[in-house]
Protein backbone atom coordinates (compact mmCIF):
# COMPACT_ATOMS: atom_id res chain seq x y z
CA UNK A 1 0.00 0.00 0.00
CA UNK A 2 2.48 2.55 1.06
CA UNK A 3 4.77 1.43 -1.96
CA UNK A 4 2.43 2.24 -3.92
CA UNK A 5 2.93 6.02 -3.08
CA UNK A 6 5.49 5.56 -5.40
CA UNK A 7 3.46 5.58 -8.70
CA UNK A 8 2.02 8.62 -7.63
CA UNK A 9 5.57 10.27 -7.91
CA UNK A 10 6.20 8.72 -11.24
CA UNK A 11 3.15 10.44 -12.34
CA UNK A 12 4.70 13.76 -11.15
CA UNK A 13 7.93 13.11 -13.14
CA UNK A 14 5.98 12.10 -15.99
CA UNK A 15 4.32 15.65 -15.95
CA UNK A 16 7.24 17.28 -15.38
CA UNK A 17 9.52 15.60 -18.10
CA UNK A 18 6.65 15.66 -20.51
CA UNK A 19 6.27 19.43 -20.05
CA UNK A 20 10.01 19.81 -20.32
CA UNK A 21 10.03 17.84 -23.60
CA UNK A 22 7.57 19.72 -25.19
CA UNK A 23 9.37 23.10 -24.16
CA UNK A 24 12.44 21.99 -25.52
CA UNK A 25 10.93 20.64 -28.80
CA UNK A 26 9.64 23.48 -29.21
CA UNK A 27 12.80 25.52 -29.58
CA UNK A 28 14.24 22.47 -31.45
CA UNK A 29 17.53 23.64 -33.22
CA UNK A 30 18.66 25.59 -30.43
CA UNK A 31 17.63 23.93 -27.50
CA UNK A 32 19.23 24.84 -24.10
CA UNK A 33 19.46 21.20 -22.03
CA UNK A 34 20.97 22.70 -19.27
CA UNK A 35 17.37 22.16 -17.35
CA UNK A 36 17.34 18.59 -17.66
CA UNK A 37 19.81 17.88 -14.98
CA UNK A 38 18.46 19.97 -12.65
CA UNK A 39 15.13 18.18 -13.39
CA UNK A 40 16.48 14.98 -13.38
CA UNK A 41 18.21 16.06 -9.80
CA UNK A 42 14.99 17.03 -8.37
CA UNK A 43 12.98 14.14 -9.27
CA UNK A 44 15.83 11.47 -7.99
CA UNK A 45 16.22 13.66 -4.84
CA UNK A 46 12.34 13.21 -4.61
CA UNK A 47 12.14 9.78 -4.87
CA UNK A 48 14.54 9.27 -2.58
CA UNK A 49 13.14 11.71 0.27
CA UNK A 50 9.95 9.47 -0.50
CA UNK A 51 12.01 6.07 0.31
CA UNK A 52 13.57 7.69 3.05
CA UNK A 53 9.62 8.71 4.37
CA UNK A 54 7.95 4.87 3.57
CA UNK A 55 10.54 3.20 6.01
CA UNK A 56 8.43 5.29 8.17
CA UNK A 57 11.09 6.67 10.97
CA UNK A 58 9.38 9.73 11.04
CA UNK A 59 6.52 10.39 10.00
CA UNK A 60 3.29 7.42 9.05
CA UNK A 61 2.38 9.98 6.29
CA UNK A 62 3.25 8.99 2.26
CA UNK A 63 0.86 10.95 0.58
CA UNK A 64 1.42 14.37 1.03
CA UNK A 65 4.87 14.63 -0.42
CA UNK A 66 3.62 13.26 -3.67
CA UNK A 67 0.86 15.99 -3.79
CA UNK A 68 3.51 18.21 -3.17
CA UNK A 69 5.70 17.31 -6.34
CA UNK A 70 2.58 17.25 -7.82
CA UNK A 71 2.18 21.03 -7.55
CA UNK A 72 5.81 22.52 -8.04
CA UNK A 73 6.22 19.70 -11.39
CA UNK A 74 3.77 21.84 -12.60
CA UNK A 75 5.27 25.09 -11.37
CA UNK A 76 8.93 24.17 -12.95
CA UNK A 77 6.94 23.21 -15.99
CA UNK A 78 4.75 26.58 -16.30
CA UNK A 79 7.80 28.88 -15.27
CA UNK A 80 9.88 27.20 -18.20
CA UNK A 81 7.34 28.17 -20.50
CA UNK A 82 7.28 31.78 -18.77
CA UNK A 83 9.79 32.77 -17.78
CA UNK A 84 12.47 30.41 -18.66
CA UNK A 85 15.55 32.07 -17.06
CA UNK A 86 13.87 31.09 -13.74
CA UNK A 87 13.26 27.33 -14.55
CA UNK A 88 16.74 26.18 -13.02
CA UNK A 89 16.66 28.85 -9.94
CA UNK A 90 13.32 27.33 -8.79
CA UNK A 91 14.54 23.55 -9.66
CA UNK A 92 17.47 24.59 -7.40
CA UNK A 93 14.82 25.79 -4.54
CA UNK A 94 12.54 22.78 -4.90
CA UNK A 95 15.76 20.90 -4.34
CA UNK A 96 16.97 22.82 -1.37
CA UNK A 97 13.43 22.53 0.17
CA UNK A 98 13.78 18.82 -0.20
CA UNK A 99 16.76 18.83 2.16
CA UNK A 100 14.89 21.09 4.54
CA UNK A 101 12.40 18.77 5.09
CA UNK A 102 14.30 16.24 5.99
CA UNK A 103 16.37 18.65 8.12
CA UNK A 104 12.94 19.13 9.87
CA UNK A 105 11.88 15.68 10.08
CA UNK A 106 15.26 14.97 11.68
CA UNK A 107 15.07 17.55 14.53
CA UNK A 108 11.10 17.12 14.67
CA UNK A 109 11.51 16.15 18.54
CA UNK A 110 13.27 18.81 19.34
CA UNK A 111 10.35 21.25 17.43
CA UNK A 112 8.14 19.40 19.84
CA UNK A 113 10.25 20.70 22.58
CA UNK A 114 10.08 24.10 21.33
CA UNK A 115 6.67 24.18 21.86
CA UNK A 116 6.31 24.73 25.84
CA UNK A 117 8.02 27.97 25.05
CA UNK A 118 4.64 29.56 23.83
CA UNK A 119 5.75 33.28 24.29
CA UNK A 120 9.16 32.97 23.28
CA UNK A 121 7.25 31.66 20.10
CA UNK A 122 4.60 34.37 20.22
CA UNK A 123 7.53 37.22 20.34
CA UNK A 124 9.33 35.43 17.46
CA UNK A 125 6.45 36.13 15.41
CA UNK A 126 6.17 39.39 16.25
CA UNK A 127 9.45 40.60 15.70
CA UNK A 128 9.54 38.54 12.68
CA UNK A 129 7.04 40.20 11.18
CA UNK A 130 8.11 43.43 12.46
CA UNK A 131 11.50 43.11 10.73
CA UNK A 132 10.21 43.59 7.35
CA UNK A 133 7.79 47.13 8.26
CA UNK A 134 11.00 47.86 10.04
CA UNK A 135 13.81 47.16 7.23
CA UNK A 136 11.56 45.92 4.63
CA UNK A 137 12.01 47.05 0.91
CA UNK A 138 10.09 47.49 -1.71
CA UNK A 139 9.61 44.56 -4.53
CA UNK A 140 6.94 44.59 -6.68
CA UNK A 141 4.51 47.22 -4.98
CA UNK A 142 4.48 45.36 -1.78
CA UNK A 143 7.15 46.75 1.24
CA UNK A 144 7.62 43.36 2.64
CA UNK A 145 10.40 41.88 1.36
CA UNK A 146 14.38 41.61 3.41
CA UNK A 147 17.24 42.12 1.26
CA UNK A 148 20.28 39.63 2.76
CA UNK A 149 23.22 40.67 -0.03
CA UNK A 150 22.35 38.50 -2.62
CA UNK A 151 19.13 36.87 -0.88
CA UNK A 152 16.16 38.36 -0.57
CA UNK A 153 13.70 37.01 1.66
CA UNK A 154 9.63 37.54 2.26
CA UNK A 155 9.77 37.26 6.42
CA UNK A 156 6.11 37.08 6.76
CA UNK A 157 6.19 33.52 4.88
CA UNK A 158 8.58 32.24 7.74
CA UNK A 159 6.41 34.64 10.22
CA UNK A 160 3.30 32.28 8.88
CA UNK A 161 4.93 29.00 10.15
CA UNK A 162 5.89 30.72 13.81
CA UNK A 163 2.24 31.84 13.88
CA UNK A 164 0.80 28.53 13.60
CA UNK A 165 3.26 27.14 16.00
CA UNK A 166 2.38 30.20 18.59
CA UNK A 167 -1.43 29.80 18.43
CA UNK A 168 -1.93 26.01 18.95
CA UNK A 169 0.61 26.36 21.95
CA UNK A 170 -1.73 29.13 23.33
CA UNK A 171 -4.70 27.98 22.31
CA UNK A 172 -4.36 24.43 23.54
CA UNK A 173 -3.41 25.78 26.94
CA UNK A 174 -6.74 28.16 26.91
CA UNK A 175 -8.97 26.58 25.52
CA UNK A 176 -10.83 25.86 28.67
CA UNK A 177 -10.56 29.65 29.84
CA UNK A 178 -11.60 30.78 26.08
CA UNK A 179 -14.52 28.86 26.12
CA UNK A 180 -15.51 28.68 29.21
CA UNK A 181 -15.26 31.97 31.01
CA UNK A 182 -16.36 34.94 30.33
CA UNK A 183 -19.80 37.55 30.42
CA UNK A 184 -22.42 37.27 28.06
CA UNK A 185 -22.07 40.04 26.12
CA UNK A 186 -25.58 40.67 23.74
CA UNK A 187 -25.38 37.11 22.23
CA UNK A 188 -21.96 36.96 22.25
CA UNK A 189 -20.17 35.63 24.85
CA UNK A 190 -16.38 37.76 26.07
CA UNK A 191 -13.91 36.25 27.92
CA UNK A 192 -11.61 38.22 29.66
CA UNK A 193 -8.80 40.85 28.17
CA UNK A 194 -6.46 39.54 29.34
CA UNK A 195 -6.45 35.97 27.64
CA UNK A 196 -8.08 37.37 24.44
CA UNK A 197 -5.10 39.86 24.57
CA UNK A 198 -2.64 37.68 22.11
CA UNK A 199 -5.22 37.21 19.53
CA UNK A 200 -6.00 40.89 19.86
CA UNK A 201 -1.93 41.26 19.08
CA UNK A 202 -2.39 38.65 16.07
CA UNK A 203 -4.95 40.71 14.71
CA UNK A 204 -3.30 44.26 15.35
CA UNK A 205 -0.44 42.68 13.17
CA UNK A 206 -2.39 41.90 10.63
CA UNK A 207 -3.61 45.48 10.00
CA UNK A 208 -0.51 47.02 10.12
CA UNK A 209 0.77 44.56 7.41
CA UNK A 210 -2.57 45.82 5.53
CA UNK A 211 -1.54 48.94 5.84
CA UNK A 212 1.94 49.83 6.49
CA UNK A 213 3.40 46.83 4.40
CA UNK A 214 0.16 47.06 1.43
CA UNK A 215 0.91 43.41 1.34
CA UNK A 216 -3.01 42.37 1.40
CA UNK A 217 -2.98 38.90 0.52
CA UNK A 218 -0.40 38.18 4.02
CA UNK A 219 -2.84 40.09 6.11
CA UNK A 220 -6.13 38.19 4.55
CA UNK A 221 -4.18 34.98 5.35
CA UNK A 222 -2.70 35.97 8.65
CA UNK A 223 -6.24 37.20 10.09
CA UNK A 224 -8.15 34.56 8.66
CA UNK A 225 -5.65 31.51 10.29
CA UNK A 226 -6.19 33.37 13.30
CA UNK A 227 -9.58 33.38 13.64
CA UNK A 228 -9.66 29.31 12.08
CA UNK A 229 -7.40 28.00 14.29
CA UNK A 230 -9.14 30.33 17.29
CA UNK A 231 -12.89 28.33 16.13
CA UNK A 232 -11.08 25.05 15.72
CA UNK A 233 -9.52 25.08 19.10
CA UNK A 234 -12.74 26.86 20.94
CA UNK A 235 -15.93 26.02 18.92
CA UNK A 236 -17.44 28.89 19.68
CA UNK A 237 -19.09 30.94 17.16
CA UNK A 238 -18.67 34.25 19.28
CA UNK A 239 -15.16 35.18 18.29
CA UNK A 240 -16.01 33.85 14.71
CA UNK A 241 -18.44 37.01 14.76
CA UNK A 242 -16.32 39.05 16.16
CA UNK A 243 -13.85 38.36 14.28
CA UNK A 244 -16.02 39.58 11.51
CA UNK A 245 -17.26 42.69 13.04
CA UNK A 246 -13.78 43.79 13.42
CA UNK A 247 -13.18 42.86 9.64
CA UNK A 248 -15.50 44.53 8.03
CA UNK A 249 -14.98 47.51 10.49
CA UNK A 250 -11.09 47.81 9.39
CA UNK A 251 -12.13 47.07 5.67
CA UNK A 252 -14.50 50.35 5.82
CA UNK A 253 -12.10 52.29 7.62
CA UNK A 254 -9.36 51.33 4.93
CA UNK A 255 -11.46 51.49 2.58
CA UNK A 256 -11.92 55.04 3.26
CA UNK A 257 -8.63 56.17 4.07
CA UNK A 258 -6.32 54.26 1.65
CA UNK A 259 -6.06 54.63 -2.16
CA UNK A 260 -4.75 51.19 -2.42
CA UNK A 261 -7.44 49.53 -0.94
CA UNK A 262 -10.00 51.36 -2.41
CA UNK A 263 -8.53 50.61 -6.41
CA UNK A 264 -8.32 47.01 -5.33
CA UNK A 265 -12.17 47.02 -4.35
CA UNK A 266 -13.18 49.42 -7.39
CA UNK A 267 -11.21 46.98 -9.69
CA UNK A 268 -13.42 43.74 -8.04
CA UNK A 269 -16.70 45.60 -8.61
CA UNK A 270 -16.19 46.75 -11.96
CA UNK A 271 -12.92 46.08 -14.10
CA UNK A 272 -14.42 47.15 -17.45
CA UNK A 273 -14.48 50.76 -16.05
CA UNK A 274 -10.66 50.86 -16.50
CA UNK A 275 -9.58 47.81 -18.48
CA UNK A 276 -6.16 49.51 -19.99
CA UNK A 277 -5.19 50.89 -16.95
CA UNK A 278 -5.57 49.60 -13.42
CA UNK A 279 -7.90 46.56 -13.95
CA UNK A 280 -5.35 45.55 -16.77
CA UNK A 281 -4.01 42.51 -14.32
CA UNK A 282 -7.13 41.14 -13.93
CA UNK A 283 -9.10 41.77 -17.05
CA UNK A 284 -6.37 40.05 -18.56
CA UNK A 285 -5.93 37.20 -16.40
CA UNK A 286 -9.83 37.12 -17.07
CA UNK A 287 -9.49 36.44 -21.01
CA UNK A 288 -6.56 34.00 -20.31
CA UNK A 289 -9.52 31.99 -18.54
CA UNK A 290 -11.64 32.35 -21.30
CA UNK A 291 -9.10 31.96 -23.84
CA UNK A 292 -8.27 28.66 -22.35
CA UNK A 293 -11.60 27.24 -22.27
CA UNK A 294 -12.39 23.42 -21.09
CA UNK A 295 -9.24 21.97 -22.67
CA UNK A 296 -6.99 24.93 -22.91
CA UNK A 297 -4.79 26.08 -26.21
CA UNK A 298 -2.20 23.78 -25.18
CA UNK A 299 1.15 24.25 -23.41
CA UNK A 300 3.24 27.01 -24.84
CA UNK A 301 0.52 27.84 -27.47
CA UNK A 302 -1.37 30.32 -25.67
CA UNK A 303 -0.71 33.93 -24.72
CA UNK A 304 -0.50 34.56 -20.64
CA UNK A 305 2.32 36.65 -21.28
CA UNK A 306 0.77 39.63 -21.75
CA UNK A 307 -0.49 39.27 -17.72
CA UNK A 308 2.02 41.31 -15.38
CA UNK A 309 3.62 39.00 -12.93
CA UNK A 310 2.62 36.30 -14.57
CA UNK A 311 5.18 34.09 -12.84
CA UNK A 312 4.49 34.71 -9.30
CA UNK A 313 0.57 35.51 -8.52
CA UNK A 314 -1.25 35.26 -11.76
CA UNK A 315 0.05 31.48 -12.53
CA UNK A 316 -3.07 29.99 -12.45
CA UNK A 317 -4.58 32.05 -14.65
CA UNK A 318 -1.38 30.80 -17.14
CA UNK A 319 -2.54 27.24 -16.05
CA UNK A 320 -6.06 28.46 -17.04
CA UNK A 321 -5.27 29.26 -20.75
CA UNK A 322 -2.89 26.83 -21.48
CA UNK A 323 -4.05 23.78 -19.70
CA UNK A 324 -7.72 24.74 -19.45
CA UNK A 325 -10.58 24.24 -16.87
CA UNK A 326 -9.27 20.05 -17.24
CA UNK A 327 -5.90 21.51 -15.56
CA UNK A 328 -7.31 24.16 -13.21
CA UNK A 329 -9.97 21.53 -11.47
CA UNK A 330 -7.17 18.80 -11.22
CA UNK A 331 -4.84 21.57 -9.14
CA UNK A 332 -8.04 22.21 -7.01
CA UNK A 333 -8.55 19.05 -6.34
CA UNK A 334 -5.22 18.18 -5.70
CA UNK A 335 -5.25 20.88 -3.08
CA UNK A 336 -8.50 19.84 -1.59
CA UNK A 337 -6.59 16.30 -1.16
CA UNK A 338 -3.81 17.90 0.44
CA UNK A 339 -6.18 19.34 2.82
CA UNK A 340 -8.00 16.17 3.41
CA UNK A 341 -5.21 14.31 4.27
CA UNK A 342 -3.72 17.68 6.29
CA UNK A 343 -6.64 17.09 8.12
CA UNK A 344 -7.16 13.12 8.93
CA UNK A 345 -3.27 13.59 10.27
CA UNK A 346 -4.87 16.08 12.39
CA UNK A 347 -7.78 13.82 13.73
CA UNK A 348 -5.46 11.26 13.92
CA UNK A 349 -3.52 13.21 16.70
CA UNK A 350 -3.49 12.24 20.43
CA UNK A 351 -2.70 15.40 21.81
CA UNK A 352 -4.82 18.59 21.04
CA UNK A 353 -1.69 20.80 20.31
CA UNK A 354 -0.27 18.46 17.73
CA UNK A 355 -4.01 18.51 16.03
CA UNK A 356 -4.12 22.07 16.39
CA UNK A 357 -0.59 22.70 14.68
CA UNK A 358 -1.36 19.85 12.22
CA UNK A 359 -4.74 21.16 11.40
CA UNK A 360 -3.49 24.88 11.46
CA UNK A 361 -0.93 23.88 8.44
CA UNK A 362 -3.39 22.49 6.32
CA UNK A 363 -5.78 25.46 6.81
CA UNK A 364 -2.74 27.70 5.59
CA UNK A 365 -1.93 25.79 2.65
CA UNK A 366 -5.74 25.95 1.57
CA UNK A 367 -7.17 29.21 2.49
CA UNK A 368 -3.68 30.42 0.34
CA UNK A 369 -4.34 28.35 -2.43
CA UNK A 370 -8.18 29.50 -2.17
CA UNK A 371 -7.53 33.17 -1.52
CA UNK A 372 -4.80 33.50 -4.78
CA UNK A 373 -6.91 31.63 -6.98
CA UNK A 374 -10.47 33.54 -6.05
CA UNK A 375 -8.52 36.95 -6.77
CA UNK A 376 -6.92 35.56 -10.08
CA UNK A 377 -10.49 34.83 -11.01
CA UNK A 378 -12.22 38.14 -9.76
CA UNK A 379 -14.02 36.27 -6.78
CA UNK A 380 -12.81 38.01 -4.39
CA UNK A 381 -10.72 41.20 -4.51
CA UNK A 382 -7.70 40.85 -5.55
CA UNK A 383 -5.00 39.88 -2.95
CA UNK A 384 -1.59 39.52 -4.31
CA UNK A 385 -0.01 36.20 -2.71
CA UNK A 386 1.57 32.93 -4.10
CA UNK A 387 0.02 30.39 -5.54
CA UNK A 388 1.56 27.61 -2.63
CA UNK A 389 4.50 25.08 -4.22
CA UNK A 390 3.43 26.47 -7.71
CA UNK A 391 4.35 30.14 -8.07
CA UNK A 392 8.02 30.81 -8.08
CA UNK A 393 9.60 32.23 -5.08
CA UNK A 394 11.94 30.62 -2.74
CA UNK A 395 10.84 32.18 0.42
CA UNK A 396 7.40 30.58 -0.30
CA UNK A 397 9.14 27.14 -1.28
CA UNK A 398 11.40 26.99 1.41
CA UNK A 399 8.80 28.02 4.44
CA UNK A 400 6.45 25.87 2.52
CA UNK A 401 8.54 22.55 2.82
CA UNK A 402 9.17 23.34 6.44
CA UNK A 403 5.14 23.94 7.16
CA UNK A 404 5.18 20.30 5.27
CA UNK A 405 7.88 18.87 7.41
CA UNK A 406 6.08 19.98 10.96
CA UNK A 407 2.93 18.30 9.39
CA UNK A 408 4.47 15.30 8.62
CA UNK A 409 6.19 14.91 11.74
CA UNK A 410 2.62 15.07 13.31
CA UNK A 411 1.38 11.99 11.36
CA UNK A 412 3.89 10.11 13.64
CA UNK A 413 2.31 8.09 15.81
CA UNK A 414 4.09 8.00 19.34
CA UNK B 1 13.70 19.43 -43.34
CA UNK B 2 9.91 18.67 -43.78
CA UNK B 3 10.27 15.25 -42.45
CA UNK B 4 11.85 16.58 -38.99
CA UNK B 5 9.03 19.10 -38.83
CA UNK B 6 6.35 16.78 -38.99
CA UNK B 7 8.07 13.95 -36.53
CA UNK B 8 8.44 17.05 -34.10
CA UNK B 9 5.01 18.44 -34.27
CA UNK B 10 3.54 14.90 -34.06
CA UNK B 11 5.90 14.23 -31.11
CA UNK B 12 5.01 17.58 -29.25
CA UNK B 13 1.14 16.67 -29.34
CA UNK B 14 1.65 13.18 -28.46
CA UNK B 15 3.54 15.11 -25.05
CA UNK B 16 0.91 17.75 -25.02
CA UNK B 17 -1.57 14.31 -24.22
CA UNK B 18 0.87 12.94 -22.56
CA UNK B 19 1.33 15.62 -19.73
CA UNK B 20 -2.69 15.90 -19.98
CA UNK B 21 -2.93 11.95 -18.98
CA UNK B 22 -0.57 11.85 -15.68
CA UNK B 23 -2.30 15.14 -14.54
CA UNK B 24 -5.63 13.65 -14.61
CA UNK B 25 -3.92 10.02 -13.02
CA UNK B 26 -2.56 11.32 -10.56
CA UNK B 27 -5.35 12.75 -9.30
CA UNK B 28 -7.47 9.43 -9.94
CA UNK B 29 -4.74 7.39 -8.16
CA UNK B 30 -4.03 10.15 -5.22
CA UNK B 31 -7.77 10.09 -4.48
CA UNK B 32 -8.25 6.55 -4.53
CA UNK B 33 -4.99 5.74 -2.93
CA UNK B 34 -5.89 7.61 -0.08
CA UNK B 35 -9.30 6.84 0.51
CA UNK B 36 -8.38 3.73 0.49
CA UNK B 37 -5.54 4.50 3.25
CA UNK B 38 -7.56 6.10 5.45
CA UNK B 39 -9.08 3.40 6.30
CA UNK B 40 -7.02 1.24 8.60
CA UNK B 41 -6.31 4.22 10.49
CA UNK B 42 -9.23 3.28 12.79
CA UNK B 43 -7.49 0.72 13.86
CA UNK B 44 -6.17 2.42 17.30
CA UNK B 45 -6.47 1.25 20.73
CA UNK B 46 -9.89 3.21 21.16
CA UNK B 47 -11.45 1.28 18.35
CA UNK B 48 -13.80 -1.19 20.01
CA UNK B 49 -12.47 -4.55 20.51
CA UNK B 50 -13.17 -7.73 21.45
CA UNK B 51 -12.44 -8.58 24.87
CA UNK B 52 -11.17 -12.32 24.81
CA UNK B 53 -10.96 -14.41 28.46
CA UNK B 54 -7.17 -13.40 29.18
CA UNK B 55 -7.70 -9.49 28.35
CA UNK B 56 -9.48 -6.53 30.56
CA UNK B 57 -10.75 -3.06 30.25
CA UNK B 58 -11.32 -0.01 30.87
CA UNK B 59 -13.99 1.93 30.36
CA UNK B 60 -14.35 6.06 30.57
CA UNK B 61 -17.50 6.90 32.63
CA UNK B 62 -16.48 9.99 33.66
CA UNK B 63 -14.30 12.83 31.66
CA UNK B 64 -13.48 16.72 31.63
CA UNK B 65 -12.75 16.23 27.97
CA UNK B 66 -16.16 14.82 26.78
CA UNK B 67 -14.72 13.13 23.95
CA UNK B 68 -13.36 10.82 26.29
CA UNK B 69 -15.83 9.65 27.56
CA UNK B 70 -17.39 6.08 26.66
CA UNK B 71 -13.86 4.97 25.17
CA UNK B 72 -12.85 1.07 25.84
CA UNK B 73 -9.48 0.77 26.72
CA UNK B 74 -8.65 -3.08 26.39
CA UNK B 75 -5.61 -4.48 27.10
CA UNK B 76 -3.57 -7.39 28.26
CA UNK B 77 -0.82 -7.69 30.32
CA UNK B 78 -0.49 -4.06 31.47
CA UNK B 79 -1.96 -0.54 30.81
CA UNK B 80 -0.11 2.82 32.13
CA UNK B 81 -2.12 6.01 32.93
CA UNK B 82 -0.87 9.73 32.83
CA UNK B 83 -0.31 12.48 31.47
CA UNK B 84 2.59 11.89 29.69
CA UNK B 85 3.16 10.98 25.85
CA UNK B 86 4.29 7.65 26.28
CA UNK B 87 1.61 6.34 28.58
CA UNK B 88 -0.92 3.79 26.85
CA UNK B 89 -3.91 5.86 28.26
CA UNK B 90 -2.83 9.98 28.02
CA UNK B 91 -4.84 11.87 29.50
CA UNK B 92 -4.56 15.58 29.45
CA UNK B 93 -5.31 17.17 32.71
CA UNK B 94 -3.59 18.92 34.97
CA UNK B 95 -4.59 17.19 38.18
CA UNK B 96 -3.28 13.71 36.88
CA UNK B 97 0.48 13.25 37.30
CA UNK B 98 2.46 12.63 34.45
CA UNK B 99 2.84 8.67 34.98
CA UNK B 100 0.17 8.38 37.18
CA UNK B 101 -1.14 4.61 37.55
CA UNK B 102 -0.36 1.52 35.83
CA UNK B 103 -2.76 -2.15 36.06
CA UNK B 104 -1.07 -5.10 35.84
CA UNK B 105 -1.74 -8.68 35.46
CA UNK B 106 -0.50 -10.79 38.35
CA UNK B 107 -1.05 -14.23 39.00
CA UNK B 108 -4.37 -14.13 36.91
CA UNK B 109 -5.93 -11.28 38.92
CA UNK B 110 -5.30 -7.67 37.73
CA UNK B 111 -3.40 -4.95 40.46
CA UNK B 112 -3.65 -1.67 40.19
CA UNK B 113 -0.62 0.39 41.45
CA UNK B 114 -0.50 4.16 42.16
CA UNK B 115 3.17 5.59 40.25
CA UNK B 116 3.88 7.90 43.11
CA UNK B 117 1.28 10.35 41.69
CA UNK B 118 0.51 13.73 43.30
CA UNK B 119 -3.47 13.44 43.41
CA UNK B 120 -3.75 9.94 44.51
CA UNK B 121 -5.35 7.16 42.49
CA UNK B 122 -9.07 5.75 44.41
CA UNK B 123 -10.48 2.89 44.16
CA UNK B 124 -14.53 2.86 44.60
CA UNK B 125 -14.03 6.21 46.26
CA UNK B 126 -11.21 5.10 48.55
CA UNK B 127 -7.20 6.29 48.56
CA UNK B 128 -5.21 3.31 47.62
CA UNK B 129 -1.88 2.78 48.95
CA UNK B 130 0.62 0.81 46.66
CA UNK B 131 -0.86 -1.88 44.96
CA UNK B 132 -4.48 -3.05 45.54
CA UNK B 133 -6.37 -5.98 43.23
CA UNK B 134 -9.53 -5.33 41.17
CA UNK B 135 -12.20 -6.97 41.02
CA UNK B 136 -14.50 -6.60 37.94
CA UNK B 137 -16.64 -3.51 38.24
CA UNK B 138 -14.30 -1.52 40.18
CA UNK B 139 -14.58 2.26 40.08
CA UNK B 140 -11.07 3.95 39.31
CA UNK B 141 -10.62 7.45 39.44
CA UNK B 142 -7.63 9.24 38.27
CA UNK B 143 -7.61 13.20 38.29
CA UNK B 144 -11.11 14.51 36.71
CA UNK B 145 -11.46 11.12 34.75
CA UNK B 146 -13.26 7.66 36.09
CA UNK B 147 -12.56 4.20 34.53
CA UNK B 148 -14.90 1.12 35.20
CA UNK B 149 -12.86 -1.92 35.48
CA UNK B 150 -14.04 -4.87 33.90
CA UNK B 151 -13.28 -8.35 32.94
Amino acid sequence: MRNKSLILLGADAGILLCGLAILLLRQYPAADYSVLPWALGAIGAAFGVQCFLIKGKYTDDVWLLPIVMFFASIGVVMLGRLKPVLCIPQLRWLIIGLVVLLAVLQFSRKIRELMQYQYILGILTLLVLCLSLLFGTEIGGSKNWLVLGPFQVQPSEFGRILLVLFLAAYLSDHKDILRESGRRFFLLRLPPLRFIAPLLCIWGMAILMFVVQRDLGSALLFFCLAVFMTYMATGSKSYVFIALAFFCLGAFISYQLFGHVRVRFDIWLDPWADPAGQAYQVVQSLFAFAAGGTWGTGLAHGHPGLIPEVHTDFIFSAIGEELGLIGCTAIMLAYTLFFYRGISIALACRRELYMLIAAGISVSFYLQAFIIIAGVTKFLPLTGITLPFISYGGSSMVSGFIMLGILLSMAKKE
Amino acid sequence: MQVTAVVIKALSVVLQYGMLFFLLFFVYRAARLMTAAARPVVEDIYAETEITAAEAVLTVLEAADESMIGRRFAFGDSISIGRGDANDIVINDGYVSHRHARVELWNNLYVIEDLGSVNKTYVNGQEIAGRQYLQSGDIISIGTVTFQFGR
